[in-house]
C-alpha cells in the first residue's frame, strides 16, 4: 500500500511535468530544412531534346489560351515526336520580339501584330483560321445589354475598355472610329483602360466595369457559344468591315523544313476526327493558307491612324 | 485465504488512527510552525497552485488556438498567392511574380518565405534574395487536384508551416508559402511571463494579506492567553475586549463570563469559608455557653435544691415532734420531686432519649408538651404521614428536631406570640416542618441579608442544619405580622449540595 501510494504520487507529478513541458517544447513533427543554408539555384540542365516553343498571343486570357490551345499543342507534340511548350506574354509586342529572335518556333498572333511584325522584321504567314466559311473577322462594338447606346457616338463621356495597345480590333479600330469625329480617345471618353485580352474586355462590359469595348468577333462568337447567357448581359451595337483573321505565323529565320512540317500538320487538321476535335476546341472550322493581301484593310486603317 | 485476523492486520485496518510515519513526521514539522506561517503557507500554496495551473492551461490553449490559426493562415495566403500569380506565371512575367511574392511577405509578418515553382518543379521566383535553401523546394508538394497541402517543417529558426497550392490545377506550377511560429511563440511566451508575473504579484499580495490576517487572529489570541495566565495565577480581574463579532469575539465573551463566574465563585467560596470559620467559632462558643448554662443551672438550681434538701434533712433530724418530722419530710419530698423534674427537663432539653428511642414524631410530642407547660403557651402540633415509631434517618430526625426546637425557642423568647402551631408532614420522600406563630415578627429579609448578629446565629444554624442534610429552610416574617419557618428535607439524607 505504501509503495502503491508513492508510485501513484510519482506518476501524477511526472504527468504534470510532462504536460508543462509539452506546452514549452516544440514538437519537431516534420522534416528538417535549414533556411540559412542558401545555395544558388541549379542551372538548366542541357536537354538532348529541344522542345518546340509555340507562342499564343493574348487575344484571350492566359488561362483561356491554355484551355484552348493545349489539345493542339499536345497533338503537335505527338506528331513531331518532341515536347511542345506554350509560351505566353502579356503584350503582343513581347510575343513579336520572341518571334523575331527565334525564341519561339510558331506563334498564333493577332492581326495587328502580324501587320507590324511583317513590316518590321519579316514575320511569315503560315495559315489563317476559317470560321463560318470566312477567313476574316470583324470588330464588334459591345455595350451592356441594358445600355441605351446605339452607336459609338453614344459612348461619348463614358468608360471604354481597350484590349492590348497593339490590338487592331481592340484598340486601333475604336480609336479610328473616334478620330472620324475629329476626337481623341483621351477627350472623347471619360476614362479608358487596357484589359490585355478580349475575353476580359467582354467580361468588363458584362459586369459593368466599362460602358463599352470593341472586341474580336471570333472571340465574341466563341464566348457566346460557350455561354449563351452572355447575350443577356452584353449586346453588339456595331460591326466593322471585315479584316484578315488572326494568322498562324513563323519567324523570319524559321527552318523551311520545320515550316513545311508545321504547315502540313495545321492545314490538314480538318482531315481527321482528332484534328476536328482540336479545331472545335479552338472554335475554328479549319486552317487555310492565306495571302498577305488579306491584311491590306488593316494596314489602311493603321496608316490613317499614323497620320 | 481465510486465516482470520492476525497481528499484522492492524496496520492495514487502522490506517487512520495510526497514520503513515511520513505523514506523522510531516505533521510534527508542519504543525510546529506559527499560525502566521501556516496561513501564509496555505495562501501562498493556493496562489501558486492557481497561478501555475492557470498559466499552464492558458498557455496550452493559446498555443493550440494560435497554431491552428497560423496553419489556416498559411493555407489562405498560399491560395491567394496561387490565384494572383496564375496569369503572371503563364505569361512569364517574372517581375510581377516577384512583386507579388514580396508584397505577400511584407504584408504578413508571419510569412517567412514565399516562392513559385513551375510545372517542371523549377523555382521561378522566391523571397530569399541571393540563393535558395537547399531542399526546400522538394520539402512539400501539391498535386493538381489538391486544394492545398501543409507540412510542418523543422528549421533552425523553429517550426515553419509550409503550404503548397497548385496553380491552375498544377498546369502552371505550384505556389509555396512558409509561415514561421516565431511571433506566435513570442506572443505565448510573453503572455506566460505576464501570467507568471501576475501570479508573483498576487503571491506578494497574498503574503501581505496573510500577514494581516494572522495579525488579526493572533492579537486577540495573545490577549486571551495573557488573561488566562493571570486567571491561573488567581487574578480574576482581567477582561478581554471583544475584538470582532466572530468566533474570537464569542471566545472573549465566554472567557469574560467564565472569569466573572470564577471571581464570583471564589468570592462566594471565601465568604463561605469565613462563614464556616465563624460558625465553628460560634459553635464552640455556643457549646461553651451551653455548658456554662448547664453548669450554672446545675449549680444554681439543682445544686441549690440539693443543698436545701440537705438542710431540710438536718431539720428533720431536729424535728421536735413526729408530726413535724412528717411535715418536714413531706416538704422535702416535694422539693425532691421538683428537683427531679428540673433535672429531667434539663436532660430532655439536652438530648431527649425519646428521639433516639421512639423517633421524631414522639419526641416532638414530648417536647411540645414540656414547652407548653414551661412557657404557659399552648402549641398546636400536627403530624401527618409519619406514625409514631416510624423512623427516618438519625441525621434527618436530629436536624428537624433541633430546627423545630430553635424555632419554638425563638417564638418564646422574642416573638411573644399567643398562638403557635407546628406541622410535621412526611410525603413523597420529603419531610417538611412548618412552625408558625402570631408574634411580633421581624424583618426576616434584612436580617438574613445583613450578615451575622449573635442573636440571629440561631437562624443561620437552622438553615445550616437543613442544608447539611440536603434540605432547604425558609423564614417568612414581617414586623407585626408573625413568623413562619418552613423547612423541607429529603426523607433520606443526601450529599450536601454546594449552594449558589
Amino acid at each position: 500500500m505504501r509503495r502503491a501510494k508513492s508510485l501513484s504520487l510519482v506518476s501524477i507529478v511526472s504527468w504534470i511535468l510532462l504536460a508543462v513541458l509539452a506546452g514549452c517544447a516544440a514538437p519537431g513533427a516534420g522534416p528538417m530544412v535549414r533556411l540559412h543554408d542558401l545555395q544558388p539555384l541549379p542551372e538548366e540542365p542541357p536537354t538532348d531534346v529541344i522542345p518546340l516553343r509555340v507562342a499564343v498571343a493574348a487575344v484571350i486570357s492566359p488561362k483561356g489560351n491554355v484551355e484552348s490551345y493545349t489539345p493542339l499543342l499536345e497533338y503537335l507534340s505527338r506528331r513531331l515526336g518532341r515536347p511542345v511548350e506554350m509560351v505566353q506574354r502579356r503584350t503582343y509586342a513581347e510575343v513579336n520580339d520572341l518571334i523575331r529572335t527565334g525564341e519561339v518556333d510558331l506563334a498564333f498572333v493577332c492581326t495587328s501584330a502580324y501587320v507590324a511584325g511583317q513590316r518590321e522584321f519579316g514575320m511569315q504567314l503560315l495559315a489563317a483560321p476559317q470560321v463560318n466559311g470566312e477567313t476574316t473577322y470583324r470588330s464588334y462594338l459591345i455595350v451592356p445589354a441594358d445600355s441605351p447606346a446605339r452607336t459609338m457616338a453614344d459612348l461619348r463621356g463614358k468608360v471604354f475598355a481597350f484590349t492590348d495597345p497593339m490590338s487592331h480590333t481592340g484598340r486601333n479600330y475604336p480609336v479610328w472610329l473616334v478620330r472620324q469625329w475629329g476626337e481623341e480617345p483621351e477627350t472623347f471618353f471619360a476614362r479608358t483602360f487596357f484589359t490585355y485580352s478580349h475575353d476580359d474586355a467582354i467580361r468588363a462590359v458584362a459586369e459593368g466595369l466599362a460602358d463599352g469595348a470593341t472586341v474580336d468577333s471570333l472571340v465574341y462568337d466563341f464566348a457566346l457559344a460557350r455561354d449563351p447567357s452572355l447575350a443577356q448581359r452584353v449586346k453588339v451595337i456595331h460591326r466593322s468591315m471585315p479584316f484578315g483573321a488572326p494568322p498562324v505565323v513563323v519567324g523570319p529565320e524559321a527552318r523551311p523544313q520545320l515550316k513545311a512540317e508545321l504547315a502540313d500538320l495545321i492545314l490538314n487538321l480538318d482531315k481527321s476526327a482528332e484534328g476536328q476535335a482540336i479545331l472545335r476546341t479552338l472554335g475554328v472550322d479549319r486552317f487555310v493558307p492565306v495571302d498577305d493581301s488579306a491584311y491590306d484593310s488593316v494596314r489602311q486603317i493603321e496608316r490613317e491612324l499614323r497620320r | 485465504m481465510s486465516r482470520g485476523l492476525q497481528v499484522g492486520d492492524r496496520s492495514r485496518l487502522s490506517f487512520l488512527s495510526r497514520p503513515h510515519p511520513m505523514l506523522q513526521r510531516f505533521w510534527d514539522v508542519a504543525g510546529a510552525v506559527s499560525i502566521r506561517t501556516k496561513i501564509m503557507g496555505i495562501v501562498l500554496a493556493l496562489v501558486l497552485l492557481l497561478g501555475a495551473g492557470v498559466t499552464v492551461q492558458v498557455r496550452m490553449a493559446l498555443l493550440r488556438v494560435l497554431t491552428q490559426q497560423l496553419r489556416e493562415q498559411s493555407v489562405s495566403l498560399a491560395r491567394d498567392l496561387a490565384a494572383r500569380s496564375t496569369d503572371p506565371l503563364l505569361i512569364h512575367d517574372l517581375y510581377d511574380i516577384l512583386q507579388i511574392l514580396r508584397e505577400t511577405k511584407a504584408n504578413n509578418p508571419d510569412v517567412r518565405y514565399a516562392f513559385i515553382v513551375d510545372a517542371q518543379g523549377r523555382v521561378v521566383a522566391h523571397t530569399f534574395g541571393e540563393g535558395f535553401p537547399r531542399g526546400l523546394d522538394r520539402a512539400n508538394f501539391a498535386s493538381g487536384e489538391m486544394h492545398h497541402h501543409t507540412v510542418a517543417l523543422t528549421t533552425e529558426e523553429g517550426m515553419v508551416w509550409d503550404t503548397a497550392v497548385p496553380i491552375f490545377d498544377g498546369r502552371a506550377g505550384t505556389a509555396r508559402v512558409g509561415l514561421s511560429e516565431e511571433r506566435l511563440r513570442a506572443t505565448v511566451n510573453a503572455m506566460t511571463a505576464q501570467l507568471l508575473l501576475t501570479t508573483a504579484l498576487v503571491s506578494v499580495a497574498g503574503i501581505a494579506a496573510a500577514t494581516l490576517l494572522t495579525w488579526l487572529l493572533t492579537r486577540p489570541i495573545h490577549r486571551l492567553v495573557q488573561a488566562t495566565e493571570a486567571v491561573r495565577r488567581g487574578d480574576y480581574t482581567p477582561r478581554v475586549g471583544r475584538w470582532a463579532n466572530d468566533e474570537l469575539g464569542e471566545l472573549a465573551d465566554a472567557f469574560n463570563a467564565m472569569t466573572a463566574d470564577l471571581a464570583a465563585a471564589q468570592a462566594e467560596r471565601q465568604e463561605r469559608e469565613r462563614l464556616r470559620a465563624y460558625y465553628l467559632r460560634q459553635i464552640i462558643v455556643a457549646q461553651e455557653e451551653e455548658r456554662k448554662r448547664i453548669a450554672r443551672e446545675l449549680h444554681d438550681e439543682t445544686g441549690q435544691a440539693l443543698a436545701s434538701l440537705m438542710v431540710g434533712l438536718r431539720n428533720v433530724e431536729e424535728a421536735p415532734t413526729p408530726e413535724e418530722v412528717r411535715r418536714r419530710l413531706a416538704d422535702l419530698r416535694a422539693l425532691s420531686a421538683s428537683t427531679l423534674e428540673n433535672v429531667r427537663r434539663l436532660a430532655l432539653e439536652l438530648r431527649p432519649s425519646v428521639l433516639d428511642d421512639l423517633g421524631l414524631a414522639a419526641a416532638l410530642r414530648r417536647y411540645v408538651h414540656e414547652y407548653a407547660a414551661r412557657f404557659q403557651k399552648p402549641v398546636d402540633l400536627q403530624v401527618i404521614g409519619l406514625d409514631d415509631g416510624q423512623r427516618l434517618s438519625p441525621e434527618v430526625e436530629t436536624a428537624l428536631y433541633r430546627i423545630v426546637q430553635e424555632a419554638l425557642t425563638n417564638a418564646a423568647k422574642y416573638a411573644q406570640a399567643e398562638h403557635i402551631s407546628v406541622l410535621l408532614e412526611c410525603h413523597g420522600g420529603q419531610v417538611s416542618a412548618i412552625v408558625e406563630d402570631d408574634g411580633r415578627g421581624f424583618d426576616a429579609e434584612n436580617v438574613l441579608r445583613s450578615g451575622l448578629s449573635a442573636n440571629r446565629l440561631g437562624i443561620y444554624g437552622m438553615r445550616e442544619r437543613a442544608e447539611l442534610v440536603g434540605g432547604t429552610l425558609t423564614i417568612e416574617s414581617q414586623e407585626g405580622r408573625g413568623t413562619t419557618v418552613y423547612v423541607r428535607v429529603p426523607a433520606s439524607p443526601q450529599e450536601n449540595r454546594v449552594t449558589t
